[in-house]
This record gives structure tokens, sequence and C-alpha cells, in this order.
């Protein structure tokens, strides 16, 4: 897929993954990387430029097992950023499947 | 590339970054190689999958240089954010120099005007000294009116310079964020 196009879309994954529940880099990473395609090191940069932008706070826990992970926690700021980009999605989306639907039936 | 080495070419690449902020991305990669030797996997399969470090050094060196912008606004710290923005893709040396040389023309425009609407009485008192006898009084009045216009045109272009600053700046982000970046099938 166009890799732009995949890269604007990156930010709602992270973002939405975040909106029940807090999540280390790695699981992040993980949980994206299972649906989609990508390199898994463009997600660091993008975690630092939204955590920069406050949409995120960390934080570091212990874990069970090896070193402590860094916690990223979405902010009220973040969420409302979500709420909007999810809005675009679906406007983007919706009209999308139309055109296919259209396009499918007519020809 | 093992992860010795992934980390090595990810600090060399990150030059230019305060020493802390360099320590918390290596921290981060630290971590990320940690968890996934954990869960079984070699040092090799991770580091493929993260992909370049020069690649993600270029993003992170990118919004470091934009962020240092919006703080302070030196001419040097402009032309650093914007030769990080470029150096994301050869596509961008078009897409971020146009707008840059045409702002940078439009300002320099703007100032020069002011600055010689400003000084124009001067040109008056020059012109009198050479040919005493070309003297009036509307050349004086009106380019004392002229000077008048200038302290404006300058008052303008400082706000006018501040704004399309902040303008350039948001428009480097939004390129940041845009451009084709460390995704696969680059």
């Amino acid at each position: 897929m166009d890799v732009q196009f995949k890269k604007g879309v990156l930010k709602l994954c992270v973002l939405v993954l975040l909106d029940k529940q807090d999540r280390y880099g790695y699981e992040l990473v993980q949980k994206i990387s299972n649906q989609i395609e990508i390199s898994e090191g463009s997600v660091y940069p993008l975690l630092r430029r939204l955590t920069k932008e406050e949409y995120f706070t960390t934080y570091l826990q212990e874990s069970s097992e090896g070193p402590s992970r860094k916690y990223y926690r979405l902010t009220d700021k973040g969420r409302e950023y979500l709420q909007e980009l999810l809005q675009e999605w679906k406007d983007f989306s919706s009209g999308v499947n139309q055109l296919i639907k259209d396009g499918v039936t007519s020809d | 590339m093992t992860k010795n080495q992934f980390m090595k070419e990810l600090d060399l690449s990150l030059k230019g970054l305060s020493s802390n902020e360099r320590q918390d991305i290596l921290q981060d990669f630290q971590e990320h190689f940690a968890i996934g030797v954990e869960e079984g996997k070699t040092e090799e399969q991770i580091a493929d999958s993260l992909g370049s470090p020069k690649h993600i050094a270029k993003e992170l060196l990118a919004t470091y240089h934009i962020e240092k912008v919006e703080t302070t606004a030196t001419t040097g710290n402009i032309f650093r954010a914007l030769w990080a923005v470029i150096g994301l893709g050869f596509f961008n040396l078009v897409i971020i120099l146009g707008p840059f040389v045409a702002i940078v023309a439009l300002v320099v425009a703007g100032w020069a005007s002011g600055a010689a609407f400003i000084a124009s009485p001067l040109l008056v008192l020059v012109n009198v000294l050479f040919n005493p006898r070309t003297f009036e009084f509307f050349d004086l009045f009106f380019s004392i009116m002229l000077s008048g216009i200038g302290l404006f045109i300058a008052v303008g272009m400082f706000v006018a310079t501040k704004v399309l600053t902040n303008l350039f700046v948001r428009y480097l982000k939004y390129n940041v964020s845009l451009v084709k970046g460390g995704l696969k099938h680059d």
C-alpha cells in the first residue's frame, strides 16, 4: 500500500491502541505489525513526537521478567485528538467504500 | 545486523542531538531488543523488522530540529530544521525548498522596501548636497511622508516575518508526518 497513506494511519493505530489501556513500546509495535506491514523502527519516532506534542505521558514500570518498561498513557488532549482522527477516518473510509460499491454495480 | 551493530549505527546517526535525548532514544531500543529476545527472537530478526537505523535517526533528527526552531527561531536553527526535513527524502528538495525560497524572497523584499522608504529623506539631503539648485520643499515633505510609510512597513514586516516563520515551521511539521518515512517498500 502507499507509504504516505500508511504513515498517516499509523498515528491513528497508536492512539486507538492506547485508548483502553496503557501499553509499552514493544507491545504497540507488535500489535500494529501483526495487522499491517510496517518497518517497526518508525513507530518509535512517532511515539516520541506524539509524547512531545503532549498526546501521551510516559512512565517506567518494573516487569516480572526482564528490564523495566516504558509505558505510554493517553492524555485528555490525546483522547480529543483520537476522536478527531477517528471521525476523519470514518468519513474517509465510508466515502471510499461508497465509491467502490457504485463502481462495482454500475459497470 | 546484531543488536550492537544496530545500536552503534543509530548512535552515530543521532549526532547533533543532546546526549540526554540520545540516551533516551537508545534506551527505547535497548528495551525493544531485550523484550524481543525474551520472546525467543534472535537479535538479527529484531533488527531486521526494525528497519534501517539511519532512517529511524533521520526522522528523529527532523523532529528535534523543528522543535528547536519552535522554541528559538534563529536563522541557524531554521536552516538546520530545513536541512533535516529535506534529508528525509529526495523528493522533499522541491516541496520544501520551493516555498522556503518564496517566503525568504517575500521577507527580504518587504524589509528592503521598508528600509528604502525610511531612508528616502536622506536621499533628498544627499541630492541637495550635490545639486543645491534642484532643492524643492515638495521633495523634502514628500520624502518625509515616505519615511513615515516606511516605518509602518517595517512594523508590518516585523509581524509578517514572525507569522511567516511560524507558518513555515508548521509546514515543516506537516511534512515530517507526511513524507515517505521508515515504512517498508520505500
